[in-house]
C-alpha cells in the first residue's frame, strides 16, 4: 500500500497523523489568539501545551477511527451497510483496532487496565523503596509526591474503574443473552478515551516542573498554582470520567432495553444488579468531578477566579464538589466486585445466593446514601460545623446495606460444599480483608477518632484494605473465575493458589501494621519520617515487595495459560448463568437464538431447577443432576 | 439513524458467520431516546455543579451579586430567553411534521429552529463583548461566565446536532416510522432550552 492509502484508512499511522495535525492547530491558535489580544509572549508553550493536550487526544481517536460512522451519518452520506466487519477478533492485531464486539472491547478494557495496575504498582514499588529507611534514598521530595499523586490516579482512574466496565463488558451480554451492548460504536469509544486518559497522566512525567504532585485529590489552590504537569491530570480525568460516563449509559440501557424473553429485573443475575447500580452511580455523579476539573482548568488557563479568595473565590468548594463525585466513587469501585462475589460464592458453594432480593434493594440502598455521606472527607477541612455530626450518622448508616450484604455471604457459604479453588479463595480473602477495611472505615466515620487519625497511615492503610483487599480482590477472583470464558483456556491451578497465599499473607504484613504506625501519628504523603517509624517501615517496605513479586506469578500465570492452556470446556464451574451455556470463548454472535429464562440465576442444588432454556437444542444442562446426589440440601 | 437495519443480502459471504440474532427488546423505551435522557441526567449534573459553585460564591459567602458596580442585561437576556423558548416550538413542530410525513414543515420547521438557535447564541457573545467586565474581575464574574458559557456550549453542541438533521431533513432521509435522528436531537435542544430558563432566573432575575 502507498503511504498516501495508508494515512487514510483509519489506524495507527492516521493517528498519529491526527496527533500531528492537532498539536499544529493548537499552536496555530494560541499564537493566533494571543497576538489578537495583545497578550506577551506570543508563543507560550504552556498555553500550547494545554490546548494540545485537549485536541491531541481527539485528533488521535478521529485518525484511530472511532468517528469514522457518525462523521459520514453526519454529512448525510449513506451510511456503510453494517457488514459486522468490526466484530470479532481474528488475530491479535484486531484487539489493536477499533472493534465493535463487546467481547473484543471487553478483553482490550480489561488486558489495558492490567497494564495500568502493572504501571501503577510499580510506582508503589518505588514509593517503598524511598519509605524503606527515614532520609532521602532514591527520589527527591517532589518526585515522590508525583509518584505517590500518579500512583493513585492511575490505578483509581485507570485500573480499578475501567477493569470493573471491562469484564462487564464482557460477560454482562451474555449474561442478559443480548448479542452486544445497545450502541457498539459508543462502547469501542469508550475504550479508547482509556489509552488516552493514561497516556496523558503518565506524559505527566516529562512536564517542565515534574508530573502532578497534588494527591489524587488535587485540591485547589493547590493544583491552581502548580507546575505544568497538571493540566495532564485535569484534562486526562475528563477523558477517563467521559470513558465512563458512555459506558454506564451503555449498560443501562443494555439492561433495561435488551433482557432476553422471561428475565425480569428479579431474575437477572446479581453481576446484573451490580452493574446496573454501579451505572446510575457513574450517569450521576462523574459530571461532577468533571466539573471540579473544568474549574481549575479555566482557573489555571483563563484567569477565572472559582478558587482565588481575594477575588471571592471559595476554596472549600472545590472540595464539595470533588467528594460529591468522589465519595460516590469508592462505591463505583466496590459495587461490581459485590458483583462478581455474589456470582462466585453461589457458584462455589453449591448453593442458592442467600436473600437474593435483599442483595438487589442494598445495592440501591447503597447508591442513594452514597450521595447523602460526601462532607466525612472533610472533618477537619474547616466547613461549617453543623455539616459534620448529620454525616457522621449517614456514614455509619451506609454500613447497614454493605453489612446485609456481607451477613447474606456468610449465609450462602452456611453449610454449602465449598470449591476452595483460585476463584473462591480470592472471594473469601475479599470477604474477610473488606470487612476489615469496612470496619476501620466505620471507626473513621467517628469524628473525635477522624480528628486523631486524620492524613496518617491509619487512611493509607483504611483505602488499602478496601481498594486492594476489597477492590483488587474481587477483580483478581472474577479473572480468575471468566478466564476460562474469555480466553478458551484453563488456567494453571496451582500456581493460582500460590499467587492467593503470597498476595494474601504479603498484603496483610504491608498494610496491617499501617494501622498502628497511623495510630501514633505518621503522616502520609510525606517522603521523610521521623526515626521511631523506622522498624515497621522496613518490615513494611519488605511486605510490599512480596505483593509485588506475587503480582508477576499472576502475569506468568494468565500469559502462560492464555498461550497454551488446557482447552476450557464450556461450562467448567457447572454454572446456571447464561455466559456458562455457550461454548469458550463464545460464538461471534454469543447466541443463535437469544434464550429463554425460565427461573432464577442461582438455584443450585434444586432439583430440576431451570435458569435458560435454548430453543431447538436440548436444554443444555443447568441444573446439575449427575451432582444432585452430592450436592447439599440448600436448607 | 441504525445502519443495522439494513438489508443483509447483498453482502461478501464471509461464510463462518451470520448476522447477529435479533436482541429481545425488554422494554418499550427505545434505546435512542433512553439513551439520550440518560445523557440528559448526566449534563444536568454538570449543570448542578457549576450551581453549586455559584451558590457557595453568592450565598454561603454573602457577596453582593453581581460584583460591584457591574450590571447583567435583563432585559436583552429576557428577549434572548423568549427567542429560545420559540425555537422549542418550532422544533415541535418539526417532529410533528416528520410523523405526519409533511415534507415543506420539516424543512422549515427545523431551518427556524436553526436560525434561532444561532440568533441566540450571536446575541449571547454580543453581550459577552459589551458587559463591561472579565471572568478575571471578580469571583461572581467567573461564575457568570462559567454558568453561561458552560450553557452556550451545550448551545454549540445542539446547532451541530440541528444543522447535521438539517442536512438529513434536506437530503429527505426521514419517513414518518424512521424519525429517531429528529426526535433524538430535538429532545437535547429542549433540554437546552429548559436548563436555560434556569440559568436565565438564577442568574439574571433573583
Amino acid at each position: 500500500m502507498s503511504a498516501a492509502r495508508v494515512l487514510r484508512a483509519p489506524g495507527f499511522p492516521r493517528a498519529g497523523l491526527g496527533i500531528l495535525i492537532a498539536v499544529g492547530f493548537s499552536y496555530g491558535i494560541t499564537t493566533l489568539v494571543r497576538a489578537l489580544y495583545g497578550w506577551g509572549p506570543t508563543i507560550d508553550g504552556e498555553a500550547v501545551t494545554t490546548v494540545a493536550l485537549i485536541a491531541g487526544p481527539f485528533g488521535f481517536l478521529i485518525g484511530l477511527g472511532a468517528f469514522d460512522y457518525w462523521f459520514r451519518w453526519a454529512r448525510g452520506a449513506p451510511t456503510i451497510p453494517e457488514d459486522h466487519s468490526g466484530h470479532g477478533a481474528r488475530t491479535w492485531k484486531d484487539y489493536f483496532r477499533v472493534n465493535t464486539d463487546h467481547k473484543v472491547i471487553g478483553i482490550q478494557y480489561t488486558v489495558t487496565s492490567f497494564f495500568f495496575l502493572l504501571v501503577g504498582g510499580l510506582m508503589a514499588m518505588l514509593l517503598r523503596a524511598e519509605l524503606a529507611e527515614p532520609g532521602m534514598q532514591f527520589v527527591n521530595a517532589n518526585a515522590y509526591n508525583g509518584l505517590f499523586s500518579v500512583h493513585a490516579s492511575v490505578l483509581i482512574f485507570l485500573f480499578i474503574i475501567p477493569v470493573f466496565a471491562g469484564l462487564a463488558n464482557y460477560v454482562l451480554p451474555l449474561m442478559i443473552g443480548a448479542p452486544d451492548m445497545a450502541f457498539p460504536r459508543l462502547n469501542a469509544l469508550s475504550f479508547w478515551m482509556l489509552p488516552v486518559a493514561g497516556t496523558l497522566f503518565l506524559l505527566s512525567f516529562f512536564a517542565p516542573g515534574g508530573s502532578f504532585s497534588t494527591g489524587w485529590t488535587a485540591y485547589a489552590p493547590l493544583s491552581v498554582n502548580a507546575p505544568l504537569g497538571q493540566t495532564f491530570f485535569t484534562v486526562g480525568v475528563q477523558f477517563a470520567g467521559a470513558s465512563s460516563i458512555a459506558t454506564a449509559l451503555n449498560f443501562l440501557v443494555t439492561i433495561i432495553t435488551m433482557r432476553a424473553p422471561g428475565m425480569s429485573f428479579f431474575r437477572m443475575p446479581l453481576l446484573v444488579w451490580a452493574n446496573f447500580s454501579t451505572s446510575l452511580l457513574v450517569v450521576i455523579a462523574t459530571p461532577f468531578i468533571a466539573a471540579s476539573q473544568f474549574f481549575v482548568l479555566l482557573d489555571r488557563a483563563l484567569g477565572f477566579n472559582f478558587f482565588y479568595a481575594p477575588k471571592g473565590g471559595d476554596v472549600l468548594m472545590y472540595q464539595h464538589v470533588f467528594w460529591f463525585y468522589s465519595h460516590p466513587a469508592v462505591y463505583i469501585m466496590m459495587l461490581p466486585g459485590f458483583g462478581i462475589i455474589s456470582e462466585i460464592l453461589a457458584v462455589k458453594a453449591r448453593k442458592p445466593i442467600f436473600g437474593y432480593r435483599m442483595m438487589a434493594f442494598s445495592l440501591l440502598a447503597i447508591v442513594v446514601l452514597g450521595f447523602t455521606v460526601w462532607a466525612h472527607h472533610m472533618f477537619v477541612s474547616g466547613m461549617q460545623s453543623w455539616i459534620r455530626v448529620p454525616m457522621m450518622i449517614t456514614t455509619a448508616v451506609i454500613a447497614v446495606p454493605t453489612g446485609i450484604k456481607i451477613f447474606s455471604w456468610l449465609a450462602t457459604l452456611w453449610k454449602g460444599v465449598l470449591h476452595l479453588d483460585t476463584p473462591m479463595l480470592f472471594a473469601l480473602g475479599f470477604l474477610t480483608m473488606f470487612t476489615l477495611g469496612g470496619i476501620s472505615g466505620v471507626m473513621l466515620a467517628m469524628i473525635p477518632f477522624t480528628i486523631h487519625v486524620s492524613d496518617t497511615y491509619f487512611i493509607v492503610a483504611h483505602i488499602h484494605y478496601v481498594l486492594f483487599g476489597g477492590s483488587l480482590f474481587t477483580i483478581f477472583a472474577g479473572v480468575y473465575y471468566w478466564f476460562p470464558k474469555m480466553t478458551g483456556r484453563m488456567f494453571d491451578e496451582r500456581l493460582g493458589k500460590w499467587h492467593f497465599w503470597t498476595t494474601f499473607i504479603a498484603f496483610n504484613c504491608t498494610f496491617a501494621p499501617m494501622h498502628l504506625i497511623g495510630i501514633e501519628g505518621m503522616p502520609r504523603r510525606v517522603a521523610d519520617y521521623s526515626q521511631q517509624y523506622a522498624g515497621w517501615n522496613l518490615f513494611i517496605s519488605c511486605a510490599s515487595f512480596v505483593v509485588g513479586l506475587s503480582t508477576l506469578i499472576f502475569v506468568y500465570n494468565m500469559v502462560k495459560s492464555w498461550r497454551g492452556g488446557m482447552k476450557a470446556p464450556a461450562n467448567p464451574w457447572r454454572a446456571m448463568t447464561l455466559e456458562w451455556q455457550v461454548s469458550s470463548p463464545p460464538p461471534i454472535f454469543n447466541f443463535d437464538t437469544i434464550p429463554t429464562v425460565v427461573g432464577g440465576p442461582y438455584e443450585y442444588g434444586v432439583p430440576g431447577a431451570v435458569h435458560g432454556v435454548f430453543k431447538g437444542a436440548e436444554v443444555k444442562s443447568t441444573a446439575e443432576p449427575a451432582e444432585a446426589g452430592t450436592a447439599p440440601a440448600g436448607d | 439513524m441504525e445502519a443495522g437495519a439494513l438489508p443483509l443480502h447483498d453482502l461478501p459471504d464471509h461464510g463462518d458467520h451470520h448476522g447477529p440474532p435479533e436482541a429481545n427488546r425488554s422494554s418499550r423505551v427505545d434505546p435512542q431516546v433512553l439513551g439520550m435522557l440518560l445523557f440528559i441526567i448526566s449534563e444536568v449534573m454538570v449543570f448542578g455543579a457549576f450551581f453549586t459553585a455559584y451558590f457557595f460564591i453568592r450565598v454561603v459567602n454573602g457577596d453582593a451579586w453581581p460584583a460591584q458596580g457591574d450590571e447583567l442585561p435583563k432585559l436583552v437576556a429576557g428577549f434572548n430567553t423568549a427567542i429560545l423558548l420559540s425555537s422549542s416550538l418550532t422544533m415541535h413542530w418539526t417532529v410533528v411534521a416528520a410523523k405526519a410525513n409533511n415534507r415543506f414543515a420539516m424543512k422549515a420547521g427545523i431551518f427556524t429552529t436553526f436560525l434561532l438557535g444561532l440568533s441566540f447564541l450571536f446575541i449571547q457573545v454580543n453581550e459577552y463583548v459589551h458587559i463591561g467586565f472579565a471572568p478575571s474581575s471578580s469571583a461572581q464574574a467567573s461564575i457568570f461566565y462559567g454558568l453561561t458559557g458552560l450553557h452556550g456550549a451545550h448551545v454549540f453542541i445542539g446547532l451541530l446536532l440541528l444543522f447535521i438533521v438539517m442536512v438529513r431533513v434536506f437530503r429527505g432521509h426521514f419517513t414518518p416510522e424512521h424519525h429517531d435522528g429528529i426526535e433524538v436531537p430535538g429532545i437535547y435542544w429542549h433540554f437546552v432550552d429548559i436548563m436555560w430558563v434556569v440559568v436565565y432566573t438564577t442568574v439574571y432575575i433573583l
